[in-house]
């Protein structure tokens, strides 16, 4: 997910440093409103163990690759969004200043899709499941997964809109089929650690998780949760997945510019249809394995979010609460 | 006045970044300047004496996925925007992989104070800095009794099972330790105020 330098052209670079200086900045003073002794300590704290959780590999099964947590809704659930985007600007800050992990000029990017969709966009998602489902261990649970999932394809869709720019061209709706469907895949990992790991929070420390996203909750009975998780979910992927569409669109009509309307040079297949006789770019294609990545993303997470929420709190012990806290 | 080592962090930082700009900004096609600049940066690295295979590690870290996005434009069949993504890659991953071998973290972090980075930013990083390798410690040693109880052999589920449990388990040692942490420090007199000593007189600020 790091990007290094070189990938992004130097306008791009320069927009996303201005663009994410500026939602740092603001996080930064929120969270200098609401800045307490305890803020360093834990911030700082938080962004050391997101650093280390990045270190743990997942086995991929049949795959001799691993993945690992990348920690941005974590770090939201436990911090909010304005510490939890500091946290993870930190994180990303000190991955390219000590280990050359991700590029300097890049930089700005990685808080991008990282810190700030992750946490931000993260927090959103988060609070609004985790209030639906009337807080607690579920409401955690399901929120921090649906969250997880939405943040990780959320930060692959933009890092094609910040590709696209300076590298225009058909092959664009492949790129993002690709990442797309990766990501989608990726986001059932990221999903699926962040999950179990919030889960073993909110069996043992809930207060940690209450003081991020305060203790206010409100409730909806029944299957109106259900249906509310279930509604934010499809929201997220109708929402990522049209600007898809119509980029796509885009790189179809680019190519009808580009070649007039005519056929392609070179044996010409039989067209059983006169309106196709434009040959289908791949992206046809691509764009039917967006959707059904979206699908079965989507499907995979909320089955795996009731899963985890719904199951009671395995091994744990009471909740003990910190007399301290 | 900065003291020799943070000019140096200074030089560096700024050397780096300069560096990385003019190979991004050059166009490919002077693309010879490319490649002396990236002999230029092994040249550093080597006089740093940074192992070979160190960078070579990173390298492959990384070059994957450049290679897929230069691929991605190889395949329409104009060469500039994929030579020109490994050509800035490679020069750009070389160089920081220098800096981070030759500049000390809490140097970048006094040159980036110097250069008027707010003081809760510096002060956020130089506590992270700090418990980084406690955490990844505490991380490590917890990862070896796993293995040691578990033989080493598990299969997946319970692998993503257990290592998600075992990042639960840290950030709850983790969180009490902030705590511990955190009440250290109010004992020592912390009110939320970052107040620096400077290093040439030893005076506060």
């Amino acid at each position: 997910m790091h990007l290094s330098d070189g990938i992004l052209t130097p306008a791009a670079c320069a927009v996303t440093y201005v663009a994410a200086a500026g939602a740092v900045g603001y996080s930064f003073k929120k969270l200098n409103q609401s800045l307490t002794d305890r803020t360093i300590p834990f911030t700082g704290m938080t962004a050391a163990l997101v650093f280390a959780g990045q270190m743990v590999n997942f086995p991929l099964p049949g795959l001799r690759v691993s993945g690992h947590l990348l920690g941005g809704v974590l770090a939201t659930a436990l911090l909010g969004p304005w510490g939890g985007c500091i946290a993870m600007t930190l994180v990303l800050f000190v991955q390219a200043a000590l280990f050359a992990d991700g590029g300097w000029m890049s930089l700005g990017a990685n808080v991008l899709n990282m810190g700030v969709v992750g946490a931000w966009g993260g927090y959103a998602v988060y609070s609004v499941v985790r209030r639906a489902l009337g807080g607690g261990f579920r409401g955690s649970v399901v929120g921090a997964v649906l969250a997880s999932w939405v943040s990780v394809l959320a930060a692959a869709a933009l890092f094609c809109v910040e590709f696209r720019w300076g590298h225009p061209g058909p092959e664009f709706s492949r790129l993002c089929a690709l990442m797309i469907s990766f990501h989608s895949l990726i986001g059932v990992g990221e999903a699926l650690i962040t999950g179990l790991i919030i889960s073993t929070v909110a069996a043992q420390r809930p207060e940690l998780l209450e003081r991020a996203t305060g203790a206010s909750t409100v409730s909806v009975a029944g299957m109106g949760r259900l249906l509310t998780a279930g509604l934010v979910t499809a929201l997220a992927v109708a929402a990522f997945l049209a600007p898809f569409a119509s980029e796509h669109d885009d790189g179809l009509e680019a190519a009808i510019q580009q070649t007039g309307i005519e056929p392609p040079e070179g044996p010409e297949p039989v067209a059983p249809l006169p309106d196709y006789r434009f040959p289908l770019p791949a992206g046809g294609w691509d764009q039917a394995a967006v959707s059904l990545a979206g699908i079965v993303g989507t499907v995979t997470v909320f089955v795996l979010a009731l899963a985890l929420g719904f199951v009671p709190a395995f091994g744990a012990k009471p909740a003990v609460r910190n007399p301290h806290a | 006045m900065p003291s020799p080592p943070a000019r140096r962090a200074d030089a560096a930082l700024a050397a780096t970044l300069a560096v990385i700009a003019a190979g991004l900004c050059i166009p490919i096609r002077f693309w010879p300047v490319h490649v002396c600049l990236i002999c230029v940066v092994f040249a550093a690295q080597t006089i740093a004496r940074i192992p070979l295979s160190a960078i070579l590690h990173r390298l492959a870290e990384f070059l994957p996925f450049i290679v897929m996005l230069s691929l991605a434009g190889l395949s329409r069949g104009e060469w500039e925007p994929s030579v020109a993504i490994l050509l800035q890659s490679v020069l750009s991953l070389m160089a920081a992989i220098w800096l981070a071998h030759v500049a000390k973290f809490d140097r970048i972090l006094q040159t980036l104070r110097s250069w008027g980075l707010p003081a809760v930013g510096i002060a956020l990083l130089d506590f992270m800095h700090r418990y980084l390798y406690v955490v990844s410690q505490e991380l490590h040693r917890m990862r070896q009794a796993q293995a040691a109880r578990s033989f080493g052999r598990v299969r997946i589920w319970s692998a993503w099972f257990s290592s998600a449990q075992l990042l639960g388990a840290l950030l709850l040692r983790a969180f009490s330790r902030a705590e511990r942490v955190h009440s250290a420090m109010c004992a020592r007199g912390w009110d939320g105020q970052v107040r620096l000593l400077d290093e040439a007189t030893g005076a506060r600020d």
